[in-house]
């Protein structure tokens, strides 16, 4: 049991996914393309930051449904509004700040629904109970609930998505140096917590 | 060790590929979609902006013309009889002397107050 709360040691985890951020100048052709209706252009645009998208998402909402939701609906966004985007090289950061406010503006709205719920007496479903979230992405997700939003979003784009500072920094409007920061406090408090959480877990088991 | 990955791969949304795959899919069809909607209704304009603008072209010359049929008269002498302010304005430009039944004839029953 211990041995699915460690915090692994995972070069795996970026490598598995494939998926790589597009460089600047790539995004800006991409975005040109897409912008005169090229379909390839689309896809390409969608598989490369639907990812980066959802981990801003999950960085603000912490539920990976919605989070996923939320990215979806951002990128709908940003392409309807493809045409006010006057920088193309910068579009990973114009688009993760609609995912921000998408999720931020989501997650007024599950505040405001769950109040209601409880006053009208409403059984409040904790993602907790759904069985696909059990287990180490509970924990995961309990743990990046104690980071501040920034350190959530670095840490996230950083090893999930594997960027690098450089464009983590420019994504986020933060220096590399800031982002680098960021990263380290955030995982040595996540490997505390999950650390913590797995012994607890381990007297439990005996 | 801070500089070694945390393995977030339960949160990976892509942990399905092929179901992550057909949301990319459909994400860039809807975006695709979204885009090719402003685009039919530009289309559209432009496909009525030429005879829309020669009606109003059309429309323009008809009046011209009926205005010119009529004389480029600004105002007619009715008007001039019955209307106290365009008389008066008149006399005032033409430096005219109006006859002591002018004034009563243009001004008619009113008190001056209108």
């Amino acid at each position: 049991m211990v041995g699915v709360l460690q915090v692994a040691v995972d070069r795996r985890a970026s490598a598995q996914c494939g998926v790589k951020m597009l460089d600047p100048e790539r995004t800006a052709e991409m975005v040109v393309a897409a912008k005169h209706g090229d379909a390839t252009a689309f896809t390409a645009l969608v598989r490369a930051f639907l990812r980066p998208a959802y981990a801003i998402a999950l960085s603000v909402l912490r539920r990976p449904a919605d989070a996923e939701d939320v990215a979806q609906d951002a990128l709908l966004v940003a392409f309807e509004k493809l045409d006010t985007c006057n920088e193309p090289r910068r579009f990973a950061g114009w688009l993760l700040t609609i995912a921000r406010r998408r999720a931020l503006n989501a997650l007024g709205s599950r505040k405001v629904r769950e109040a209601h719920a409880k006053g009208d007496g409403t059984e409040v479903v904790s993602s907790a109970r759904w069985p696909d979230q059990v287990g180490l992405r509970e924990r995961l997700l309990q743990a990046l609930d104690q980071l501040s939003p920034l350190q959530c979003q670095v840490v996230l784009l950083c090893d999930l998505e594997g960027w690098t500072h450089a464009e983590v920094g420019t994504a986020l409007g933060i220096s590399e140096l800031m982002s680098r920061q960021h990263l380290f406090n955030a995982r040595r408090k996540l490997r505390g917590l999950l650390a913590t959480e797995g012994s607890v877990e381990a007297q439990h088991d005996r | 060790m801070t500089d070694e990955k945390i393995d977030f791969s339960a949160l990976d949304p892509a942990q399905d590929p092929s179901r992550w795959e057909r949301l990319i899919e459909s994400v860039a069809q809807r975006a695709l979609a979204g885009r090719a909607r402003p685009n039919r209704l530009l289309l559209q304009l432009s496909t009525w902006a030429r005879p829309a603008l020669a009606l109003a072209a059309g429309l323009a010359i008809a009046i011209w013309c009926a205005v010119l049929a009529t004389g480029g008269r600004g105002t007619t002498t009715t008007e001039t009889h019955t209307d106290p302010v365009v008389a008066l304005a008149t006399w005032a430009m033409n430096d005219a002397i109006p006859t002591t039944v002018d004034p009563v004839v243009v001004l008619g029953g009113s008190n001056g107050s209108k």
